[in-house]
């Protein structure tokens, strides 16, 4: 059961990494040809990379609370508020 | 430019990839010295950068079943918190501490991968991982503290803290060691990263195409980790750790380094 979670954790990161990877490798293809495409793919593929250690943090949650093993939801619980807590105070102001 | 890029990120991805390290070690030094970005950009450039080989190498060690999941987050509740502080205290330094720190942090790199070589020089990989039972949990997050307060304040520098700690005092074999420490960087890194990116300290521009080669190399290198002799890698990293500390000391003196 415990492999499960290894399962879900793996496959999320490896979405993360090959989905912000043809993202950011398209972006700087389109760049040449059209430079306002290519940095919009570019920014959207930089976002996944950065979402990507988030999200695994959610997965992880998530099957941990499936399991019933409430003792590591409470632990990814408390990672995923440290993370969005970063996140949300280095927010520019005004942007 | 955007060509040596790729292939400085495919470089330090595959180097990383194969060693078990981040990869910012090299990174960052190289964008502050041959790229021209001042250091706070360096670093925050490279945590992207970081970020990617921890991402795209853990979904290999997962599969391998050589990462502990559960130590690897409960160490994050530590690495996270370390991470977010140093980065934001990092904002307020002069980018010759941050320099002085980086040379330091080279130098005692160089000198754990020298004793990582020594201690592994007859190892045998092997087939199973031994049953363990972590110990000492309270000395793990305080190490792991200290860890994320490097990859915040430089990053890169906390897998020389977190796997010799793991290791030798919490009872994990080393390989689980290595490979739960990867896995933890990409969140620790991400936590930095936010800040040094709502600071304007992320040059996007550099980072894209250094993201793209480190996700080719890292892959190559974590599909080539299990047939190639570590031994070898980590002469070359040790070779490299230390040319990238002369030259940023000689860099420093002479005023260069922005």
């Amino acid at each position: 059961m415990k492999r499960d979670c290894e399962q879900i954790v793996a496959r999320v990161l490896q979405a993360g990494a090959w989905g912000s990877f043809a993202l950011i490798a398209a972006g700087l293809a389109a760049d040449l040809a059209a430079p306002a495409v290519g940095s919009w793919l570019v920014k959207a593929g930089m976002v996944l990379l950065l979402a990507t250690p988030v999200l695994r943090i959610v997965a992880a949650l998530i099957c941990f609370l499936q399991e019933g093993d409430r003792k590591y939801a409470l632990v990814s619980l408390g990672v995923l508020a440290i993370v969005v807590a970063a996140s949300l105070a280095a927010v520019p102001v005004g942007h | 430019m955007t060509l040596l890029l790729v292939a400085l990120g495919a470089m330090a991805g595959g180097v990383g990839a194969l060693v078990g390290i981040g990869g910012g070690i090299v990174i960052t030094p190289v964008l502050a010295m041959y790229f021209g970005l001042p250091m706070h950009h360096a670093i925050g450039t490279s945590l992207l950068a970081v970020i990617t080989t921890s991402t795209a190498t853990s979904s290999v060690y997962l599969e391998r079943h050589v990462t502990d999941v559960r130590l690897g987050m409960t160490l994050e509740l530590a690495t996270t918190v370390g991470a977010a502080a140093a980065a934001v205290i990092a904002g307020y330094l002069d980018r010759r501490a941050l320099a002085v720190m980086f040379i330091l942090l080279l130098v005692y790199s160089a000198g754990s991968l020298v004793r990582r070589a020594w201690k592994g020089r007859n190892e045998q990989p092997q087939a199973e991982i031994p049953a363990y039972q972590v110990r000492r949990y309270g000395l793990g997050l305080g190490a792991s503290l200290v860890a994320g307060g490097f990859s915040g304040l430089l990053g890169s520098g906390g897998g020389p803290i977190k796997v010799p700690v793991m290791y030798l005092f919490m009872g994990v074999p080393l390989r689980v060691a290595t490979a739960t420490s990867n896995f933890m960087i990409g969140v620790t890194a991400a936590t930095s990263a936010y800040i040094y990116y709502g600071r304007g300290d992320v040059n996007l521009a550099a980072a894209a195409p250094l993201v793209a080669g480190v996700f080719l190399g890292s892959i190559t290198g974590a599909r080539l980790a299990p047939r190639v002799r570590s031994s070898y890698v980590l002469f070359l990293l040790i070779g490299v750790t230390l040319f990238l500390a002369f030259q940023m000391a000689m860099k420093l003196a002479e005023g260069k380094l922005g």
